[in-house]
C-alpha cells in the first residue's frame, strides 16, 4: 500500500486527536452536567437560609466521599478542559469586525467566555470552597455568606457575568459538540440543534438568575 | 440604487516582495459600466498612476479564466475574500480597498503563494487510488444521483482560498490544513473505490492539524464563492471520524 | 544512466495527462505551469465531453461519431487519429470515472448523456455544468498521488522559454523563468511534452479564453523550427457577453430555448431595448435564414452578427454588440432550462436576462490548427497505439498536445470533442514520449554545456534589455492593438487585402514592441516583463496564422472568405445541371484545398506550404447540403 508522503496519520493512538475529543467530552460530562446540577441546587436559595444550609450544604457535605469525588469527578475534569481550552485559544485568530456573522461572534465569545469563566471560578471557588476550608462559618451559614456577598452590587455584577459566560459557554459548547461528534451535518440540522441549545441557555440562565435573586430575597 | 459615480476610486495594499514592509495607494481612473475588479486592474497596469499622478510600479495580481471557475483572482474586496473577476465594480462601496489575501503569504502586491492548499491536499490524502491511467474496460461504478447531487457540490472547489482567508483558525504558525482540504476527504470518502482508503483518510485528519483544529466559527461556508457546504463536510467527518475511533477503540469486524 | 527525463510544460488536461502516462512508465516527469496546474483553462468548458455510450436506445456508433468529427471539421483533419479518439473515448471515460470525476447520472447511477451542436444522438458525458474544471480535477488528483510518490515533480510559478536542441536537432530539454525571480534556469531531459494550451489571447478581449492561452510557449518552440499547422481555423462563438477584461461564452442552449437576436432597426439607436417596439427591430437571423432561424449554426449566426454591426453598421449604439433577448419566453420556463447562463450572465453583467435583453458579440473561442504532430497508421486504420511517432512534433523528441496541437479537428471543432481531443492526445503524447524514452540510445552523449549556456545567456539577454527598455510604448496598449487588429482582419470574415494589410500591421506592431518602455522597476516577479515577452511571440504566432489565413483562398470550416464562397446554388438538387456544376466546382476545389497549413517560421514573414491530408478512413464523396 503506497504511504509514502502522508504527512499526516493518527488515530486514537494521536494525543492531539483524544485531547480534543476528551476536552469536548469533558464540557458536557461532567463539566456541564455539574453546571446543571450546581445551578439547580443554588435555585433552592427560594427556600430560604434554613432550607438552603440544610438541604443543600449539609447534604452535600454528608455525602461519601466527598473530596475525591470533588477533585475527581469536578476540579481536575475542570482544570483538564480549562487547560486543553486554553491551549486551543492560544491558535485564535478571530475577526470578529470583519466577518460579523453570528457563529463567528460565536467562536469569539466561546473562547472570551472561558478565559472568563476561569478567572471567576478563581475567585468563586476560592471564597466559598477554599476559603471555607478555615472559615467555617462560610460552611455553616453559606446562604448569609453569599447573601451579604450578592448584596454587594458589583459582586451581583461579577457573579452575574460569571453565570452567563457560563450558560452560554455551555449552551454553544453543546451545538459545536453536536458539529464535532457529527451529531449534526446539515446546515439545517446545526441551524435547528443551535436553536435547541440556546433555548437551553436561556432556560439554565433563568435558572441561575433565579438562584442568585433568591439569596437576596 | 446608488447613483454612478464617475470615477472609480482603488485603495491598494502594495508590498514589493514577501520581506518588504506593505504601503497603500490610492488610484482614481475613469468609471465605465460593466467593469469588475480585475478588469480594472487591468486598465490600470496601462496607466499606473496615483491620484497625486505619481508613475508607479503596475500592481501584480493574479487572474486567468475570469469566469470565477479557476480560483486564481481571490483577493480581499472591502474586507471580503472574494474572486476577484465576479466583483462588478457597480455593486461595491467606493472606494474599493484591495488587499492581497489574508493569511496566505504575499508574493507582490496582491500576489499570495497558496502552495499551503496543495499541500493540505497532499497531506489528507485527496485523490482515488487507481491501478492505473488506462482502460479496465468495465463499466464505471454506478452512483446514486441523489448522491451525486451531494458529492458534486464538493468537487467544485477551485482552490482559490477564500475559505482559508476567512478561516480564524488557518494561517501561519498554525498546522490546521483548512476547509478546502477537509471537503476533498468528506468527497473522496464517498466515492465507491475511494471508500476503500476511508481509514487512511481518517486517519490523516484526526492528526495534528486535521478535522479536531476546526473551531466551528463557519466563516469559510459564508465566504465561499461556490456556496460548497464545507460546514456540513466538516460534520460529516466528525461523524466519520467518530466512528472511526470507535472502531480503532474496539476493534472493527 | 539513470532513467532519463520527460519535461511536460503545460498543466491542463492535455499536459496532466502526458505527465501520468510517463510516470507510469517509469520515467521522471518534471511538469512545467505557469500557475498552479489546476488553474489551467481547461476548467472553462462546460458543456461535456464526447463518447459514444449509447445507452440512451438512440442506436448511436462510433463509426457514427467518426462521421461527424470528420465531416464538422470539413475533411481536413487525418483520419487515423480521428478513428482512434473516437474509438477509445468511452474507455477514457470510463478511466475519468475511476478517478472519481463526479458525472452526472442517470436514475439508475450510470453516466448520463446530453445531445450537444451538431449531431443527432446524446452522445455527450456531462459533470453538472462544469465538465472541464471535474475532468481537470481527476487528473489532477492523480498527478499530485505520484507527486506524493516522487515521480512527478511541479514547477508552478515557472515559464517555458525555449527548447534545449543539440546538434543534432535534437530536443533535449528546456530553458524556462522563475517568474518570481526571473530566473533563467535549463533544465535538461531527454524528452518534452508541450501542451501549453490555445492562443486566444490573439483576439482579446473578444475571446472566451483565459488570460493565459497567449499561444507564447507554442511560438516560442514554432520559432525554434515546428510547424505550425492549420492556423487560419479559428472557432468563433457567435454569444459570448461582453467585457472589458474578456467575452464570456453564453451556451448556444440560449438560442436553442427561443432566445432571439435582434438589433434596433435604427442605427444608433440608445433607447431602452424594453422601450424599442417589435416593429423598430430587426430579428437579422429570422430573416437571414428562414428554415433555421435563430438556431442556425455556429459559424453563420457569427458572419451574420459580424454583417449585422461591421457592415450594415447597426451594432447596439454603433458599436460590436447585439441583443440576445430572452424576455419574451416564460420565466419560469427560462429559469429551469437556461439557469447557468442565468446565473454567469447575473454574475458578470449584474443585470437579469429575463428583464433586459443580454448583449452578446461573437467571441474567438478555439484554435483548430496548432503545432503540425505526427502519426503512425496501423493495421486497423487507426494511430498505432504507443508508437514514438504519435502527436511528435517535427522536432525529434519534442511533443504536443491539447489545443497547441492540430490534430483532430480539421477546419472546425465540433462541441465536446475539445475536452475529449485534449485528454486523449495528452494521453497518447505520455505513451509516445516514453516510448521514444525507451528507444534512446543508451550511449547517447549528454547535451553539450556550450549550447545550454549560449541559450540561457540569449534568454537573459532579452531579460537584460527589456529591463532597461524606456521607450514610449506600453505592452498592454500593444497588446489591445494586437487583439482589435486580428478581429478584425483575421476574424469572423476574412478577405485577402485585410490579410495583407495585417501582415503589415503585424509588422508595425512588432516594430512598436522593440520601442516600448517597461514601466515596472520591481524585479521581483514583474509580470510586465513577462507579458512582454509572451506579446513579442504572440504576433509572431499572429503573423503565422494571418499568412495562413492569406494563402488559403477558399471557404471552410471557421476559415470566411466570401470572394471565394461556393453557394449551392438556390433551389437546385442532385441530378439539375446547376447542382452538378456545383458538384464539379466543389471537387475542384477539395482538389486544391484540401490540405493542412504548414507554416514554417521565417523572419519577416513565415513560409506557408501543404502537406496532404490523410483520408483512409472516409473520404469525402458528397458536398454538406443542410436543406
Amino acid at each position: 500500500m503506497p504511504t509514502t508522503g502522508r504527512t499526516m496519520t493518527a488515530s486514537i493512538g494521536n494525543r492531539h486527536f483524544v485531547l480534543r475529543r476528551l476536552h469536548s467530552l469533558l464540557g458536557l460530562l461532567p463539566v456541564g452536567a455539574f453546571l446543571i446540577f450546581h445551578l439547580w441546587e443554588n435555585s433552592q436559595s427560594r427556600f430560604g437560609a434554613e432550607h438552603y444550609n440544610r438541604e443543600v450544604v449539609e447534604a452535600l457535605q454528608g455525602l461519601n466521599y466527598l473530596v475525591p469525588i470533588e477533585l475527581l469527578v469536578i476540579a481536575l475534569p475542570l482544570l483538564l478542559h480549562a487547560v486543553i481550552g486554553l491551549a486551543i485559544t492560544r491558535e485564535m485568530r478571530a475577526e470578529p469586525i470583519r466577518y460579523r456573522y453570528a457563529r463567528n461572534w460565536a467562536y469569539w465569545l466561546q473562547r472570551l467566555s472561558g478565559v472568563v469563566i476561569l478567572l471567576f471560578l478563581l475567585l468563586h471557588v476560592g471564597m466559598t470552597r477554599i476559603q471555607g476550608l478555615w472559615t467555617p462559618a462560610i460552611r455553616d451559614d453559606l446562604y448569609g455568606y453569599m447573601q451579604t456577598l450578592l448584596s454587594n452590587p458589583g459582586f451581583f455584577a461579577l457573579y452575574l457575568v460569571g453565570l452567563l459566560a457560563s450558560v452560554f459557554h455551555l449552551a454553544n459548547g453543546l451545538s459545536t459538540m453536536a458539529i464535532v461528534w457529527g451529531l449534526t451535518t446539515s446546515a439545517a440540522a446545526q441551524r435547528r440543534f443551535a436553536w435547541a441549545c440556546a433555548g437551553f441557555g436561556v432556560l439554565l440562565a433563568a435558572l441561575g438568575v433565579h438562584g442568585m435573586l433568591g439569596f437576596l430575597s | 440604487m446608488r447613483e454612478t459615480p464617475s470615477t472609480i476610486e482603488l485603495r491598494i495594499r502594495r508590498q514589493d516582495g514577501p520581506d518588504t514592509p506593505p504601503y497603500w495607494e490610492t488610484f482614481v481612473l475613469p468609471h465605465a459600466p460593466d467593469h469588475n475588479v480585475v478588469s480594472v486592474l487591468m486598465a490600470l497596469r496601462e496607466h499606473p498612476l496615483t491620484h497625486d499622478g505619481r508613475r508607479v510600479d503596475p500592481v501584480c495580481w493574479d487572474h486567468n479564466c475570469m469566469e470565477e471557475v479557476c480560483g486564481s483572482c481571490a483577493m480581499l474586496i472591502n474586507g471580503v475574500p472574494r474572486p476577484a473577476c465576479s466583483a462588478l465594480i457597480d455593486q461595491l462601496e467606493q472606494p474599493i480597498v484591495l488587499e492581497p489575501l489574508p493569511k496566505f503569504p504575499v508574493v507582490r502586491d496582491l500576489l499570495v503563494d497558496r502552495s499551503a492548499i496543495d499541500a493540505g491536499l497532499r497531506k489528507v490524502h485527496a485523490w482515488i487510488e487507481i491501478d492505473g491511467a488506462w482502460d479496465t474496460h468495465e463499466p464505471p461504478p454506478r452512483i446514486a444521483p441523489q448522491q451525486w447531487a451531494a458529492d458534486y457540490l464538493y468537487s467544485r472547489c477551485m482552490s482559490c482560498g477564500c475559505c482559508m482567508a476567512a478561516c480564524p483558525q488557518f494561517g501561519a504558525g498554525a498546522d490546521f490544513v483548512g476547509p478546502a482540504p477537509l471537503a476533498q476527504v468528506r468527497l473522496m470518502n464517498a466515492h465507491p473505490t475511494g471508500r476503500h482508503d476511508k481509514t487512511e483518510r481518517l486517519h490523516a485528519i484526526m492528526a495534528e492539524g486535521g478535522l479536531s483544529d476546526c473551531g466551528n466559527a463557519q466563516n469559510c461556508v459564508r465566504v465561499c464563492p461556490k456556496a460548497i457546504p464545507l460546514t456540513t463536510a466538516i460534520g460529516e467527518l466528525g461523524r466519520q471520524t467518530t466512528i472511526q475511533a470507535l472502531k480503532d477503540l474496539f476493534g472493527s469486524s | 544512466m539513470s532513467a532519463p527525463g520527460a519535461i511536460v510544460v503545460g498543466g491542463g488536461l492535455g499536459g496532466l495527462w502526458a505527465s501520468l502516462r510517463l510516470a507510469e512508465a517509469g520515467f521522471p516527469v518534471r511538469l512545467f505551469s505557469l500557475f498552479e496546474v489546476k488553474r489551467s483553462h481547461s476548467v472553462c468548458a462546460q458543456g461535456g465531453i464526447n463518447a459514444v455510450l449509447d445507452t440512451k436506445g438512440e442506436r448511436d456508433s462510433i463509426e457514427q461519431h467518426i462521421l461527424d468529427t470528420i465531416k464538422g471539421g470539413e475533411y481536413l483533419a487525418n483520419q487515423p487519429p480521428i478513428k482512434s479518439l473516437c474509438e477509445q473515448a468511452p474507455g477514457l471515460i470510463g478511466t475519468f470515472a475511476r478517478m472519481g470525476v463526479t458525472f452526472s447520472r442517470t436514475p439508475e447511477g450510470g453516466l448520463d448523456l446530453r445531445l450537444f451542436g451538431g449531431v443527432k444522438h446524446r452522445r455527450t458525458c456531462f459533470a453538472g455544468a462544469s465538465t472541464g474544471q471535474q475532468l481537470l480535477y481527476g487528473v489532477d488528483q492523480q498527478v499530485r498521488r505520484l507527486e506524493s510518490l516522487g515521480r512527478v515533480e511541479k514547477f508552478e510559478w515557472w515559464e517555458f522559454l525555449s527548447l534545449l536542441i543539440d546538434a543534432d536537432g535534437r530536443c533535449r530539454g528546456i530553458l524556462a523563468m522563475d517568474l518570481r525571480s526571473l530566473e533563467v534556469r535549463a533544465f535538461p531531459a531527454e524528452t518534452v511534452v508541450l501542451a501549453s494550451g490555445g492562443f486566444g489571447q490573439l483576439y482579446a478581449p473578444k475571446t472566451t479564453t483565459s488570460t493565459n492561452s497567449t499561444g507564447a510557449a507554442a511560438s516560442r518552440v514554432y520559432q525554434q523550427g515546428a510547424w505550425f499547422a492549420n492556423g487560419e481555423f479559428f472557432q468563433f462563438h457567435p454569444t459570448a457577453m461582453l467585457g472589458h477584461d474578456k467575452t464570456r461564452l453564453m451556451s448556444e442552449a440560449a438560442r436553442g430555448e427561443g432566445g432571439r437576436v435582434w438589433v434596433p432597426r435604427t442605427p444608433g439607436d440608445r433607447r431602452d431595448p424594453t422601450r424599442i417596439p417589435e416593429r423598430e427591430r430587426f430579428y437579422f437571423l429570422e430573416e437571414f435564414f428562414p428554415a433555421y432561424g435563430n438556431t442556425v449554426a455556429r459559424d453563420e449566426a457569427s458572419r451574420a452578427i459580424w454583417r449585422v454591426t461591421r457592415e450594415l453598421g447597426l451594432g447596439i449604439g454603433g458599436g460590436d454588440r447585439v441583443y440576445l433577448d430572452l424576455t419574451h419566453l416564460d420565466r419560469r420556463f427560462v429559469a429551469t432550462r437556461l439557469g447557468a447562463i442565468l446565473e454567469i450572465y447575473r454574475k458578470f453583467a449584474g443585470s437579469d436576462p429575463l428583464d433586459t435583453p443580454m448583449e452578446i458579440f461573437p467571441a474567438a473561442h478555439y484554435g483548430m490548427g496548432g503545432l503540425w504532430v505526427d502519426f503512425e497508421r496501423d493495421a486497423d486504420g487507426g494511430m498505432r497505439p504507443g508508437s514514438a511517432r504519435n502527436h511528435a512534433t517535427n522536432i525529434p523528441g519534442l511533443y504536443a498536445c491539447g489545443e497547441c496541437d492540430y490534430a483532430y479537428h480539421g477546419a472546425n471543432r465540433l462541441g465536446a470533442n475539445s475536452l475529449l481531443s485534449a485528454s486523449f492526445s495528452g494521453r497518447v503524447a505520455g505513451e509516445a514520449a516514453a516510448n521514444y524514452l525507451r528507444g534512446l540510445d543508451p550511449a547517447r552523449p549528454a547535451l553539450a554545456e556550450t549550447v545550454i549556456e549560449a541559450e540561457r545567456r540569449r534568454q537573459e539577454t532579452i531579460n537584460q534589455r527589456l529591463l532597461g527598455a524606456d521607450g514610449e510604448e506600453n505592452p498592454y496598449t500593444l497588446h489591445q492593438a494586437l487583439g482589435a487588429l486580428m478581429t478584425e482582419r483575421v476574424g469572423v470574415v476574412r478577405d485577402n487585402a485585410g490579410l495583407e494589410q495585417a501582415l503589415d500591421e503585424l509588422d508595425r506592431l512588432e516594430a512598436r514592441l522593440a520601442r516600448i518602455g517597461l514601466g515596472e522597476a520591481n524585479r521581483w516577479a514583474n509580470q510586465t516583463l513577462i507579458f512582454t515577452r509572451q506579446l513579442a511571440d504572440m504576433i509572431v504566432l499572429a503573423k503565422a496564422v494571418t499568412a495562413s489565413a492569406l494563402a488559403r483562398d477558399e471557404c471552410r470550416g471557421a476559415h470566411h472568405k466570401p470572394d471565394f464562397e461556393l453557394p449551392i446554388p438556390e433551389g437546385s438538387f442532385p441530378g439539375d445541371p446547376e447542382f452538378e456544376d456545383y458538384r464539379a466546382r466543389w471537387r475542384e476545389n477539395n482538389t486544391r484545398w484540401l490540405k493542412t497549413t504548414l507554416a514554417e517560421y521565417a523572419a519577416p514573414r513565415p513560409r506557408i506550404h501543404y502537406q496532404a491530408v490523410d483520408l483512409s478512413v472516409c473520404p469525402p464523396s458528397e458536398p454538406r447540403d443542410y436543406r
